[in-house]
């Protein structure tokens, strides 16, 4: 379709704007009519995908070692400013290094979804509101645009993608899932997508999409959640299935907090095989940037799924209790806090397998408080 | 009778203007960040803490008047009753009050990022759009 747009405003161009004679009245309305045709057809089309790099170079191209994942919601109110006052969008930010990352490893398979708001052309005509990109050792093979309420479940669009460029029969050193987002609600889930105000999305929605990526069988080595309040016991545990090593923030951490640089070379990165290491990498570089940024609370933490099961298990049914009750809008209400800070939670060997990187807030009631057990959970509020 | 009617007609034009939620919240966040920049941008600390205490106090009114209106639901009113509240800390550390030890002059415009950040990081999703749009209406195009 952008071939139709661009002969269309060729046409207008040529004929009304840049030719030699004085435009008259019809041609300025023969224009206009064009223009609003292209604008049609424009909004009414997904942009085809970029066709796979026919060049033969590419079929002995190195292996593909890795396999990494971005999903990026862009369907809300992601603005931020940074401390000059300039205002950025998280999503388009990550969009950028997501790119980079793909860019510069040339050992890997990368995919990039983009979930955008949904926009109309001329208030009526809708446009595509979810943007795919596919790299292959560094190179772009295909970009298109698709729509996201196609399909039974949310994650339709993109494991059908996914299948459709995911090269099969080459072992992978390591698979990487990074979701950037709000955060993933934990019951109920409505009004996620700003857009979409009555779909539903929850972490169970994310486990199951998950396993529908890679199979039932396969495990991505690393999942990170770039949102708030991500490293709560009931998270990880519907993440379990599907993740070896998880990064989080047990926090209300700031939009788009992880940092995907170390990403950009995963050959170096992941040169002892350590997956363990690098994912602790990952979550101390993006602390240490932030901590030069923010002046609200930072928490990022490493979950090392098999270790931690113990802690999970036995506190499962308590917060589980307690979600219950969120969801049924218990009297007072409820509000999150470290699980050391709750008796209920506390357990002697609940740091085993975490990895935090905490700092306070800079103000507020929990300024002093001095350190974090790395999982977040529910108690009534006090009254 | 007819303050209702403008303030509803004023809540469709900045629909309209505007087209969403997420937009709204963006406008909310584009105001908190505005008076950041004010506050940074000023050498005397007693003129940094007025900025700030104005901006909150006014931000207070106007989530009173948006609570109080028939246009939004009981709902909105427990969001913004919440988002009351967290402001309300805010200028409680600001003061001194309440158990704070208040805020040095040379933390004011560390203090006045930190206002901008919680807000920015905060999830608004319980304020529908229209209860958005008028505080927004109020709190920023009014007072």
């Amino acid at each position: 379709m952008e071939s139709v747009c661009s002969k269309l405003a060729g046409r207008n161009g040529a004929h009304v704007f840049l030719g030699k004679r004085r435009p008259s009245l019809v041609d300025a309305l023969r224009g206009a009519r064009c223009l609003a045709l292209g604008l049609l057809f424009c909004s009414c089309s997904s942009a085809p995908p970029i066709p796979l790099d026919p060049s033969p170079a590419l079929e002995s191209a190195l292996p593909i070692d890795y396999t990494v994942v971005f999903v990026i919601h862009g369907d809300g109110g992601y603005g931020f400013h940074d401390s000059e006052g300039r205002e950025y969008k998280a999503d388009v930010e990550v969009l950028a290094g997501a790119k980079q990352v793909a860019e510069r490893n040339s050992q890997a398979e990368v995919f990039i979804f983009h979930e955008k708001r949904r926009t109309h052309t001329l208030l009526f005509f809708p446009r595509s509101d979810g943007e795919f990109f596919y790299y292959r050792s560094g190179r772009l093979i295909a970009q298109e645009s698709y729509w996201r309420d196609h399909g039974e479940s949310r994650f339709d669009p993109v494991v059908d993608l996914f299948d459709r460029f995911y090269v099969a029969g080459q072992p992978r050193r390591a698979r990487f899932f990074l979701y950037f987002g709000h955060e993933i609600p934990e019951v109920g889930g409505k009004g996620y997508d700003a857009s979409y105000r009555n779909w539903t999305f929850t972490v169970h929605d994310l486990a199951d999409g998950l396993s529908r990526i890679t199979g039932d069988s396969i495990k991505f080595d690393l999942v990170a959640l770039s949102s708030c309040f991500g490293g709560t016991p009931h998270t990880i545990s519907a993440l379990t299935p599907q993740a070896r090593y998880i990064i989080a923030s047990p926090g209300n951490l700031h939009l788009s907090y992880l940092d995907v640089q170390p990403f950009e070379t995963l050959d170096v990165g992941l040169r002892a095989g350590d997956v363990s290491d690098f994912a602790k990498d990952v979550a101390r570089q993006s602390y240490v940037r932030l901590t030069t940024e923010l002046q609200t609370e930072i928490t990022v933490a490493v979950y090392d799924v098999d270790r931690v099961q113990g802690f999970v298990s036995s506190v499962d049914s308590i917060y589980d209790y307690s979600l219950t009750a969120e969801e049924g809008k218990a009297p007072g209400g409820l509000v999150r806090c470290d699980c050391a800070d709750d008796s209920a939670y506390l357990r002697p060997a609940m740091s085993e397998g975490v990895e935090v990187f905490y700092r306070p807030a800079r103000f507020g009631r929990s300024a002093a408080k001095l350190d974090h057990s790395g999982w977040e959970c529910l108690q009534l509020r006090k009254p | 009778m007819l303050r209702r009617i403008g303030m509803y007609l004023a809540a469709v034009a900045l629909v309209m203007a505007f087209g969403g939620r997420a937009q709204a919240q963006d406008k909310l966040k584009n105001h908190f960040s505005d008076v950041a920049n004010k506050v940074k941008a000023m050498e005397d600390p007693s003129a940094k803490r007025e900025v700030l205490n104005e901006s909150l106090n006014k931000m207070q009114s106007a989530l009173s008047t948006v609570q109080g209106s028939p246009l939004v639901s009981k709902n909105d009113k427990e969001g913004i009753a919440q988002f009351k509240v967290t402001l309300q800390d805010k200028q409680d550390e600001l003061a001194g009050l309440n158990g704070y030890a208040g805020v040095p002059d040379a933390q004011l415009n560390d203090f006045a990022d930190y206002i901008v950040q919680d807000m920015e990081q905060a999830e608004t999703v319980t304020i529908s759009l229209v209860a958005l749009l008028l505080i927004i209406l109020i709190a920023v195009l009014i007072l």
